[in-house]
């Protein structure tokens, strides 16, 4: 690693920053895209569909419909980039990379492996080292960033539907923000810090010591929030296609609509990783003490997947809820039950658990 | 008519939404999982150009004009079907023709045009009941197409022979000279 660095003219610390940084994130984009295919297959099966399998490579290479992805993208780059007449182009232009980016970015400070030690230095498997003093901290202050982009999108494409979808974001946006944070805080509490690393060290390798199983409420809470945060079924209100047409994005095509739609996905990833480091361990493996980097990486992974599959498993479950269900769910259900989880928590800490 | 409107009361436990979430859940799940070990072939999606569906009998696709076992067609022009269109799609222009082999002089009637307007068409099929001499079938055929709307016109050639292939026979193109009396022979 270090021949390869100074062949680049670099210090191997900016060398290996680069190289997490570009696995990483190329990493989430990859999936974002394999989970669009995901979810139009899966859907399509919970639905006794097939979904798309038609799109093939040469004619021939099918691969159970992941050639879809290919053929999207490429219709996607070829298609006409209207801006409506009396939309503000500036913030037209930019709001898809203000969605996608926060959506990205997320993903940062969380440790998606077990460090290693190699020749001396520790490597931590996250973009960011631990003790960077923003911890879990970072990912919601952006994670509350991801909604701007989209009420910038339904601002600027200066259209009656999508100013509607916007401000149904940001409302829900306020109200699932609060509770969420509470049901995080009470894991920095029990935990004693902020740190992603943190929180997994103290959940150790046993399944029964993560925070699942003392804060299920919590996580009910956190998770339920996620999905307001993401804005998919059943809170997706920004788009709500049966009452608002398409929502924010109403107005968008071709590469601009497909980086929305990337943002959604790359979002759900970061989202899933969240609940995995805070509820169930992190990168740990259960029962195994000291589990291998490759080996953790694959539980991280595994447990990351599996929330990712759960976000879209729920999406074709469940049907919509209608907006004052969502406000009455948010602000008189959520914050209480996060609240009193709060509570709860903090009186069995002084009572020395 | 009243309907009377029942109101469902729900329980503690529906109303967590946890459990009827759940609940759901597993029953999205119980499909994905059955879905995931059926092949595609056996779901029940027609997977269209690949498979086609089983026309029932009686189903009203693309017409048939009928013709003898000679190949002479069996429409007489009488012009009921073209009355009978509530689209208005049939028009139908008759000739006279001599058998000359049987009788002597023109006293026989048929078709010289006879086209049907295929995007006008609703495939009602009340041309069918109009016409006195069954020469006129809505068939099985439902794939019908065309890249411009000329083509959508069919003529008489076009529906003696839409059926040619699928049942086998030859297309004809020109309407031949009867050898027996028409009305001796069976249908
Ligand atoms: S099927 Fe109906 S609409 Fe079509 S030609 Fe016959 S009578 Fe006319
Ligand atoms: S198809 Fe039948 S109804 Fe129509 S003109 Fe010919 S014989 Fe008469």
């Amino acid at each position: 690693m270090d021949m390869l660095a100074s062949l680049l003219h670099m210090t191997p610390a900016i060398f290996w920053m680069v190289v997490k940084v570009v696995i990483v994130f190329s990493a989430i984009m990859l999936l974002a895209s394999v989970w669009t295919w995901v979810e139009r297959r899966g859907s399509a099966m919970i639905q006794d569909r097939i979904g798309p399998n038609r799109a093939a490579i040469f004619g021939k290479i099918r691969i159970i419909g992941l050639a879809q992805l290919l053929a999207d993208g490429i219709k996607f780059f070829f298609k006409e980039d209207l801006v409506p007449e009396e939309a503000n182009k500036g913030l037209f232009w930019l709001a898809p990379f203000l969605a996608f980016v926060p959506a990205l970015i997320g993903f940062a400070v969380i440790p998606f492996g077990k460090s290693f030690v190699s020749g001396g230095v520790t490597y931590y498997l996250s973009v960011l080292d631990p003790g960077n003093g923003m911890g879990l901290l970072y990912p919601l202050a952006i994670g509350g960033m991801a909604v701007y982009g989209v009420l910038l999108a339904a601002w600027s494409s200066n259209n009656k539907w999508s100013i509607l979808g916007g401000m149904r974001a940001a409302a829900a946006m306020v109200s699932y923000e609060i509770g969420m944070s509470l049901a995080v805080v009470t894991i920095f509490m029990t935990t004693g810090g902020y740190d992603p690393a943190e929180v997994i060290r103290a959940q150790g390798h046993l399944p029964w010591a993560w925070n699942i199983v003392h804060q299920p409420l919590g996580f009910i809470v956190f998770f339920t929030c996620m999905f307001a945060e993401t804005n998919r079924l059943p809170f997706d209100f920004a788009e709500g296609e049966s009452e608002i047409v398409a929502g924010f994005n109403t107005e968008y095509g071709s590469m601009k609509f497909s980086l929305l739609a990337l943002a959604e996905y790359s979002h759900l990833m970061t989202a899933s990783a969240l609940v995995a480091t805070l509820y169930f361990g992190g990168w740990q493996v259960p029962f195994v003490q000291n589990p291998t980097v490759m080996l953790s990486v694959a539980s991280f992974l595994l447990k990351m997947l599996f929330f990712a599959w759960v976000f879209v498993w729920i999406r074709w479950t469940l049907p919509r809820f209608r907006y004052d269900q969502l406000m009455h769910l948010g602000w008189k259900v959520m914050l209480p039950l996060s609240m009193a989880n709060l509570v709860f928590h903090a009186w069995r800490m002084s009572q020395g658990h | 008519m009243g309907v009377i409107v029942k109101k469902v009361e729900l329980g503690w436990l529906d109303r967590t939404y946890v459990w009827p979430v759940m609940k759901g859940m597993a029953i999205t799940f119980g499909h994905f999982i059955r879905n995931l070990f059926t092949t595609t072939a056996k779901r029940y999606t027609i997977q269209y150009p690949d498979m086609k569906k089983e026309i029932p009998a009686g189903y009203r696709g693309l017409h048939e004009l009928k013709r003898f076992e000679d190949g002479a067609i069996k429409c007489v022009a009488c012009y009921m079907c073209q009355e009978a269109c509530p689209a208005r799609c049939i028009s139908i222009e008759a000739e006279e023709f001599s058998d000359l082999n049987i009788t002597q002089g023109f006293e026989e009637k048929r078709p010289a045009k006879f086209s049907i307007d295929m995007l006008r068409c609703i495939y009602c099929g009340m041309c069918e009941e109009a016409c006195p001499k069954d020469a006129i079938w809505l068939r099985n055929d439902y794939e019908v197409a065309a890249y411009d709307r000329l083509s959508m016109k069919y003529g008489k050639w076009d529906l003696m022979n839409t059926y040619a292939e699928a049942d086998g026979k030859d297309r004809i193109t020109e309407d031949t000279t009867p050898t027996v009396p028409r009305r001796t022979i069976v249908m």
